[in-house]
């Protein structure tokens, strides 16, 4: 069996099991406000739900605003994430909602309120979070699918460059031996581990989701298999996972990050893992020939930058892996996740995955590139 | 003579468009957002559907090509032998297949029995002859891929 972290395996295991589940279908309103009562009159007896909306955007969860008023009148504002049967990404709720309270006011992360991790109360796996104001995308930037690619423009990327950098270098300096993370696994136990449990369930979800293979692919798995870097432990860092424009809240005003999101494929690992994927040019916007990475960052800026502020060193060659291994997981994502959701009908949005399906020859295009290139000094 | 494939689709686009979606109160965003992918889909499908067949006939065609290119440049010992035994009997089954997209994948699979075969008996030069011709393969047939899914607009070819 393939060497992962635990919670990994378990995840595969059941995303094996559910292939053969009957349909999913998209949620209705008034099935989630009989839902959301019920667990409230269990959680908070005397509280009233009101005002369900369904929220926009988003390529995963389904996912419900609400308010909540408690038995003293007061209101406060919530957002259900629900899983569907199956997702473009499969990931755990309770994992989620560990790292969430772990994060909280140590980085700006809605506030974690409830988790029905196995699905006992909701259909399907589910967390309930405090609302946090803010856009993941300027208003009037017009519809992009999933944020990718979002543009901030000149007055916000100044102002949103900062922020960005200096949480992720607090992310990555959160002390978890001090702090720890229940249910997160320390790769520590040959230099390659953190490595190789990241292209193990990415190699196993391609497997399971039955993904289609071509040339590019087969080369880069083996490429990927036999080039695992070693990483120090002092490299050894909490990871986001998905750190990049479109996974943060900001107001538009202030253009203060107000919530980190989408912390559902956190885990201690290499920080050039998060490095590479925030560089990923799916992520990025294209200026007259100039890349910029989330917008907010050229390539050399962004490393030099990081370098600086979180005083580590970072390794090109080991750069250059995570950057093969980003575009690895983007088109399994693509070609293999969300294809296999949508021909299953285990989601609530097909046509979206079969949309996004056709991302998959960009990817292939980028693992072409980075294999092409010299592996840098 | 039957109904034309385009007018057909066509109509479900200005239905969808015209009739459907203003009709969709302005809470139902999931509803909104899915009717707003249907017709951009179906657009490109209308771009695409003549097309389909003689795209997908090639893609077969430059996966045989790279295969007997792998079958006449790798050699190896019994693990990338077997590969490649297996990847000339599949590119044979493929001239008589009338399953184009199954026999595209059949040779794409036998090529990545190539590619694990020779990471484990083949020397340091086939290692790098085998990377340097799918490169040169995908470096063609990933342009040709992306220029097929470029009215998706995620690409900034």
């Amino acid at each position: 069996m393939n060497d992962m972290e635990s919670i990994n395996r378990r995840i595969l295991d059941r995303r094996a099991a559910d292939r053969t589940l009957p349909p999913y279908r998209a949620a209705l309103i008034p099935e989630i406000v009989a839902l959301l009562d019920g667990f409230f009159d269990k959680v908070k007896p005397g509280s009233r739900v009101s005002g369900v909306r369904r929220v926009g955007g988003g390529a995963s969860k389904e996912q419900f605003f609400f308010t909540l008023k408690d038995a003293d009148g007061n209101a406060e504002q919530y957002l259900l994430r629900m899983d569907p049967r199956r997702a473009i990404t499969e990931t755990d709720r309770e994992r989620e909602f560990v790292l969430l309270s772990a994060m909280a006011g140590y980085v700006p992360v809605p506030e974690a309120a409830w988790v029905d991790a196995k699905g006992s109360h909701f259909p399907q796996p589910a967390a309930i979070m405090k609302v946090v104001r803010g856009v993941t995308k300027p208003s009037g930037s017009g519809v992009k699918v999933s944020g990718l690619g979002t543009w901030l423009g000149e007055k916000l990327r100044p102002r949103l460059s900062d922020q960005f950098l200096d949480h992720l270098v607090s992310i990555h300096a959160y002390d978890y031996k001090a702090k720890p993370l229940p249910g997160y696994e320390m790769p520590d136990a040959d230099p390659q581990q953190a490595a190789r449990w990241s292209l193990n369930f990415w190699r196993d979800l391609w497997r399971i989701d039955e993904g289609k293979t071509r040339p590019i692919m087969a080369l880069a798995e083996q490429w990927l298999q036999d080039n695992l870097p070693d990483c120090p432990p002092e490299n050894l860092v909490l990871t986001h996972g998905d750190y990049r424009t479109g996974n943060y809240l900001f107001d538009e005003e202030t253009a203060e990050i107000t919530a980190l999101l989408d912390w559902e494929l956190a885990r201690i690992g290499d920080f050039h893992e998060d490095v590479a994927w925030v560089l990923m040019q799916v992520f990025g916007t294209w200026e007259n020939g100039t890349f910029r990475a989330s917008d907010l960052f050229e390539r050399e800026e962004f490393i030099t930058e990081y370098e600086r502020r979180s005083g580590r060193t970072i390794n090109r060659q080991t750069l250059h892996y995570y950057d093969v291994l980003s575009s690895y997981k983007c088109y399994i994502i693509c070609a293999a996740n969300g294809l296999a959701a949508a021909r299953s009908q285990h989601n609530h949005q097909d046509v979206l995955l079969t949309f996004l399906g056709a991302a998959s020859p960009m990817f292939a295009g980028d693992l072409v590139r980075l294999l092409k290139q010299e592996v840098p000094a | 003579m039957t109904p034309n494939i385009d007018e057909r689709l066509a109509s479900i686009v200005r239905a969808l468009s015209e009739v459907i979606l203003p009709h969709l109160p302005p809470e139902a965003s999931l509803a909104q957002e899915q009717v707003q992918l249907c017709i951009g889909h179906l657009q490109i499908l209308r771009g695409q559907i003549d097309a389909a067949p003689a795209f997908e006939r090639e893609e077969l065609d430059d996966a045989v090509a790279l295969a007997n290119q792998l079958a006449s440049g790798i050699t190896g010992g019994s693990a990338t032998g077997t590969a490649l035994a297996s990847l000339v009997s599949t590119v044979r089954d493929s001239a008589t297949a009338t399953d184009v997209r199954s026999a595209c994948s059949a040779v794409h699979e036998a090529i990545e029995r190539v590619v694990q075969a020779v990471s484990i008996d083949g020397d340091t030069a086939t290692k790098a002859r085998l990377s340097e011709m799918i490169l040169q393969h995908e470096e063609t047939r990933s342009l040709k891929d992306r220029k097929w899914c470029a009215p998706f607009g995620f690409d900034t070819l």
